[in-house]
């Protein structure tokens, strides 16, 4: 479960990177007083992206639309709307069927389980799947329709000619007044900003996860010491050192607790597939929680190595 | 195997608290046991027995006198050398067999050999070693549910010889043992009483005796014949007897009076009841074979009468002790 988690905050944040990723701009132009293109819905003229393609610095410079919406299907699903100008400085990658040509067509993240050549209706407009898209989510992987920018207009605007924010190739000196400069990194931190407190409970969700595993080795290692006085008495009458007794008992704690960080990779790679939330576990976690689990296993048996180690060997000498 | 020079126990004073009193089941023991030797310590139940076992495996640190074995001062041991003393000098046979449940044979003698850092390919050949010796070659893959009490007990001698201890100390050896296999066990104590090792059984079994060199008995002998009465007379604060003597007298009081007090672990004392002329007091002890459980001293000037529990029987009659005895 702690994997799971993990790898849940780990897809939120690769999210991010990767939806910033996906426009292929050098620099994002937004409406003055908006703090990023994916969490503010100030609205800007199209028409200046314009004005912002001849800044010294820039070659061109398009306008996109994003904003959140629904699919009526069997039933109502959220997706982010992202529109934009096909074959120009957004090219998302297609995995299946055909990149967009003309207006009425869409790109369909794969996780909306849409095929190609299917009609989706968004927003009462329909529209023609003509390829899918791989992860392509963010919002707390939310998937994501793409359109040509007008039809995004027209599902947004009534069809007005503004946009959320201009993308550009060449990074702009300056920009016109009541517009403001973000780079791909202010834009990933202001997605994060947003999945900061989703980050949190999940962090202390896993927390809260680490403490429950560490009580439950802790108690069999206690109840294991408990069951097993007579014999620790025994082997303490026999000869047995209280350092070897420490280290045997440690030991099983250890192999406990390895054994289920074992298990546990093996189990989470199937088990993140029925996830109800995108989950990519960084190779990392997996070395990680061998060692915290390691870690919180040989503390948590703590009160069980001190319950062995204090037997009098003088029970041994008690009746049956 | 070492060689062994011997048991010498000089005035060895035992006592522990137990519900706030101090009880000495042993006080003022001396015993000198011979390399080779079997030792039988005979007693009823509380007499002191495998108290006497738990000091000699240095388990039980005695509250004064000395245990000297070969050339190690026991009762002065600790750390690393009382460590070793348990691992290679001392070989017990627990009353209850204590074998590991989840363990084979093979492994249950094993486990101190594996404790003691020996290493598995080594502690399992001596262990089949030992099995064989004990005559269980053929179940060094049992584990104690599959075994006899008989087998059980051989596997633990096997298990107290895993690094041949001079000294071999067992408790209560044949408790829990049908006649058939008592002949087994008594057969196999009897062989590793060899030259070079020194073997204390502990036991209210009578039935071993001609097994033993030497018997101890540790209960207090209860005197069945009759003898004249002793008369003491005592000054004030003389005591008459202490807690924990051995009682071979019933006493009346003559004339004065006695107290009995009895002492507490934190070093104080309780009183427990005043006797006055005319009264009777000690009388358990002498007549079941147990310690004094409290002290008698003269309270002012007092004249006592003694009695062996055989007389005393005859002064108050069968009926009237049962009745005194139950305190009715």
């Amino acid at each position: 479960m702690t994997l799971l988690l993990s790898g849940a905050s780990s897809s939120l944040s690769n999210a991010n990177h990767r939806i910033v990723r996906l426009f292929g701009t050098d620099a994002w132009v937004v409406a003055a007083g908006s703090t990023g293109p994916f969490t503010t819905a100030s609205v800007i003229p199209a028409g200046l992206a314009n004005e912002v393609a001849v800044e010294p610095g820039v070659a061109r410079a398009e306008p996109v639309v994003l904003f959140r919406s629904t699919i009526h299907e069997k039933s109502v699903r959220d997706v982010n709307v992202v529109g934009y100008r096909p074959g120009g400085i957004m090219a998302p990658r297609v995995v299946r069927g055909r990149a967009l040509r003309g207006r009425g067509e869409t790109l369909a993240d794969s996780a909306l389980g849409l095929r190609v050549g299917e009609r989706v209706v968004a927003n009462g407009h329909r529209l023609r799947v003509v390829g899918l898209v791989s992860r392509v989510r963010f919002n707390f992987g939310v998937p994501t329709l793409l359109m040509p920018v007008e039809d995004a207009q027209a599902l947004a605007f009534a069809g007005q000619p503004l946009a959320t924010a201009f993308i550009t190739e060449g990074v702009p000196r300056t920009v016109p007044d009541g517009l403001h400069l973000v780079t791909d990194q202010q834009a990933i931190s202001d997605l994060a900003r947003v999945a900061k407190s989703g980050n949190q409970s999940i962090a202390f969700i896993n927390a809260l996860l680490w403490i429950v595993a560490a009580g439950i080795i802790g108690s069999m290692v206690y109840l294991s010491a408990l069951e097993r006085v007579r014999d620790f008495a025994v082997l303490k009458a026999t000869g047995a050192s209280s350092r070897a007794l420490l280290v045997g008992l440690a030991l099983q704690a250890v192999v406990l607790s390895f054994a289920g960080a074992i298990a546990a990779a093996v189990l989470a790679q199937p088990l993140a597939a029925s996830f109800p939330f995108p989950v990519e576990i960084p190779s990392g976690a997996y070395l990680r929680l061998l060692v915290i689990a390691v870690v919180v296993g040989t503390l948590a048996s703590v009160a069980g190595l001190r319950r062995a180690v204090g037997v009098d060997p003088a029970l041994a000498f008690s009746g049956a | 195997m070492s060689t062994a020079g011997g048991l010498r126990i000089r005035d060895l004073r035992i006592e522990y608290s137990s519900g706030g009193y101090v009880v000495r089941p042993i006080d003022a023991l001396d015993l000198d046991v011979e390399s080779g030797q079997l030792v039988l310590l005979l007693g009823a139940s509380g007499c002191g027995k495998t108290t006497l076992l738990s000091a000699l495996a240095a388990i039980l640190k005695p509250a004064g006198g000395s245990i000297r074995f070969d050339d190690v001062e026991v009762s002065q041991l600790s750390g690393d050398a009382l460590t070793q003393y348990r691992r290679h000098r001392v070989g017990i046979v627990f009353q209850a067999f204590n074998l590991v449940p989840s363990l084979t044979a093979l492994e249950n003698v094993a486990a101190p050999m594996w404790a003691g850092g020996t290493s598995g390919r080594e502690a399992r050949r001596r262990s089949a070693e030992l099995l064989e010796r004990v005559g269980l070659s053929d179940r060094v893959k049992h584990r104690p549910g599959d075994l006899s009490g008989g087998q059980q007990q051989r596997v633990a001698i096997a298990r107290a010889l895993a690094y041949e201890p001079p000294l071999l100390l067992a408790d209560e050896p044949t408790a829990h043992l049908d006649y058939v296999q008592v002949d087994g066990v008594l057969r196999l104590l009897r062989e590793v009483a060899s030259p070079g090792r020194v073997v204390v059984v502990a036991t209210h079994d009578e039935r071993m005796i001609p097994l033993a060199d030497r018997v101890v008995e540790l209960s207090p002998r209860v005197d069945r014949e009759s003898r004249p009465p002793e008369r003491r007379e005592l000054d004030p604060g003389d005591v008459l007897f202490a807690q924990g003597e051995p009682g071979d007298l019933v006493y009346t009081v003559d004339d004065g009076e006695i107290e009995l007090v009895r002492q507490l672990s934190d070093g104080g004392e309780e009183f427990v009841a005043g006797v006055k002329a005319g009264g009777y007091f000690g009388e358990l002890a002498p007549l079941f074979g147990l310690r004094r459980s409290a002290t008698a001293r003269a309270r002012v000037h007092t004249v006592v009468t003694g009695y062996t529990p055989h007389d005393f029987r005859q002064l108050v009659g069968v009926d009237r002790l049962a009745a005194l005895i139950s305190g009715s």
